[in-house]
């Protein structure tokens, strides 16, 4: 029976390989986050992506708990621990990084292939940019007002996010992505997996490449982000909402005030006679 | 010469892994006497959502900027860690100052200006409001009030372990570095082409220092979940008695309910003052 089955991670390993890349990717992306980027030229120079330590991992153990570790570790030491939190808008983050990671992760069948994961590492990488990309021209075009009228912003927006786009893929991906996993993947390969009570990848406990269920999966997950976004961002008919309300004057408005300032006193009153209370129990 | 040595050494000294490290458990652990720290996590989450919304679908000069001064006042009521705030400054800056400078490239002028302004409010508020509410919460609270939600049990266990394994994670990787530099060779960065080397050289240590630190720590996260095996880790994180029992410590008092109160208030007056302009 064992052995008919593909996955052979258990549910305890899988939740090992979860806290190592949290860990792991967390500390990470917590450095680039308090580094400065610094500036040569039109070329930026940033540490912004240490996006290889997922993609090892991931080609090494089961790629979606990698993926969704990665993801995790960097919402909570990046985001939540510096008090970064975007709400909404960093489902984009979680999801895109989840794909990027996942997808590289099912391509690798043997790590001992320098190829195979060299393809791999920069393909995820790519596919992780380019979705960036996408949301952050939506998400401007979104919540500027009248995007079209503004001159000039329409051609800055492009350029600018395109040539981002160019320049971490081109400095960032082959720099901190492709050479270090072309370094770690064969050199952790048999070694790391003993660590987690493993056995290491090979034709056996392979997933299998990629398939249409995983396209599938991941076009779904991306117009998730997508949209997540974008309703973090923009929500059109709400404005309208809102504007139609606005109108309605300054009645209204003197109304909220004045049930505010009630609101204030019925609490002060409340918390002050509470505090009597106790004083006189004590 | 020599001052802008000095200077220059001064800064270095101060952005080590050991400032990084105290700033961000200063930023974890440091306030929790603060009045945000004291505030109920369920109440600061609801709060946080309306501050971190409703900022997107406004247009209103008056009211961003009343909402931007009261996130103001509460991020200054947390006492957050300086470097948190220089981030969030950097990073506004980064999304929308830039943007202005480009647009200007392309044949923009003054009129680029008001659009810009109201976007970096928005963005302003919503950082804000997360720095407040994040950095603000003692972890441990956080993660119960997020639990309370009904966010998945591996989000709160990650925020708490987070917090715990940080700052020996990072002792680590201190070590791992400080060990490569005792044994390596850097080549000499006297010249401009031996200071491109030697970057490289750098960045090539902090890479070859992973190699021993995901071994480290893949045992180390075999021993954790191990010993969260031995408590029942993954049945009583689906039990809703565990849940219950967990979760009993979360109050709401009188100053919650005023806290509420009075950032209601302003937010109304700053909804009259948009009426009235």
């Amino acid at each position: 029976m064992e052995l008919s089955k593909k996955q052979t991670a258990t549910q305890s390993q899988k939740l090992m390989v979860f806290v190592l890349t949290m860990a792991l990717y967390g500390l990470a992306t917590l450095f680039t986050e308090l580094i400065p980027s610094f500036q040569a030229g039109i070329v930026e120079f940033s540490v912004e992506y240490f996006l290889f330590i997922p993609l090892t991992l991931a080609m090494l153990f089961d790629p979606l708990s990698v993926a969704l570790g990665a993801a995790t570790g960097e919402l909570v030491f990046s985001e939540i621990m510096l008090g970064q939190f975007g709400g909404l808008g960093e489902l984009e983050k979680f999801l895109t990084v989840t794909i990027g990671v996942y997808v590289a992760g099912r391509m690798v069948k043997n790590p001992k292939n320098y190829k195979m994961v060299g393809i791999a590492a920069i393909t995820g990488t790519a596919l992780q940019l380019l979705m960036g990309t996408i949301v952050d021209i939506l998400k401007v075009q979104f919540a500027v007002e009248d995007f079209e009228a503004v001159a000039g912003l329409p051609e800055s927006v492009f350029a600018t996010e395109g040539f981002a786009f160019l320049n971490d893929l081109l400095f960032s991906g082959i720099l901190f992505c492709l050479l270090p996993t072309l370094f770690l993947v064969p050199k952790l390969y048999g070694k790391i997996e003993p660590l987690l009570g493993m056995r290491p990848r090979d034709k056996k406990t392979w997933l299998g490449g990629i398939n249409a269920k995983v396209v599938i999966g991941c076009i779904v997950a991306f117009a998730v982000a997508a949209g997540a976004e974008l309703l973090a961002t923009s929500g059109t008919p709400l404005i309208e909402w809102e504007a139609g309300w606005a109108e309605s004057g300054t009645a209204l408005a003197i109304g909220l005030v004045v049930a505010a300032v009630i609101a204030v006193a019925a609490i002060v009153a409340l918390k002050v006679k509470a505090e009597k209370k106790q004083a006189e129990e004590q | 010469m020599k001052m802008k040595k000095k200077l220059s050494e001064n800064i270095l000294d101060k952005f080590s892994i050991d400032f990084l490290r105290n700033q961000v458990l200063k930023n974890a652990y440091g306030n929790d006497d603060t009045v945000i720290a004291r505030l109920d996590p369920r109440i600061l989450l609801v709060w946080y959502l309306i501050f971190g919304l409703v900022p997107w679908f406004v247009n209103n000069l008056w009211f961003l900027m009343g909402c931007f001064l009261l996130v103001l006042v509460t991020t200054v009521l947390a006492r957050v860690a300086g470097l948190v705030l220089l981030l969030f400054a950097v990073g506004v800056f980064t999304q929308t100052g830039y943007l202005l400078v480009v647009s200007f490239l392309f044949g923009g002028d003054a009129s680029t200006i008001v659009p810009l302004l109201i976007l970096t409010l928005k963005v302003a508020t919503c950082s804000l409001a997360s720095v407040t509410v994040f950095s603000g919460l003692d972890p441990d609270r956080l993660s119960n009030g997020l639990m309370w939600y009904g966010c998945p049990e591996r989000l709160s266990f990650s925020i708490s372990y987070a917090y715990r394994i940080l700052p020996m994670l990072m002792e680590e990787f201190q070590n791992i570095l400080l060990s490569f530099r005792m044994r390596g060779n850097p080549p000499a960065h006297e010249r401009f082409w031996g200071k491109v080397q030697y970057l490289f050289y750098q960045v090539k240590v902090v890479m070859h220092a992973f190699y021993p630190l995901m071994l480290n720590t893949a045992k180390r996260s075999r021993t954790t979940v191990e010993a969260l095996e031995i408590k029942g880790y993954r049945y009583a994180a689906v039990n809703k008695a565990v849940k219950k029992m967990k979760l009993a410590a979360l109050k709401v008092t009188y100053n919650d309910l005023l806290f509420l109160a009075i950032s209601f208030l302003w937010i109304a007056i700053s909804i009259l003052l948009s009426t009235l302009f």
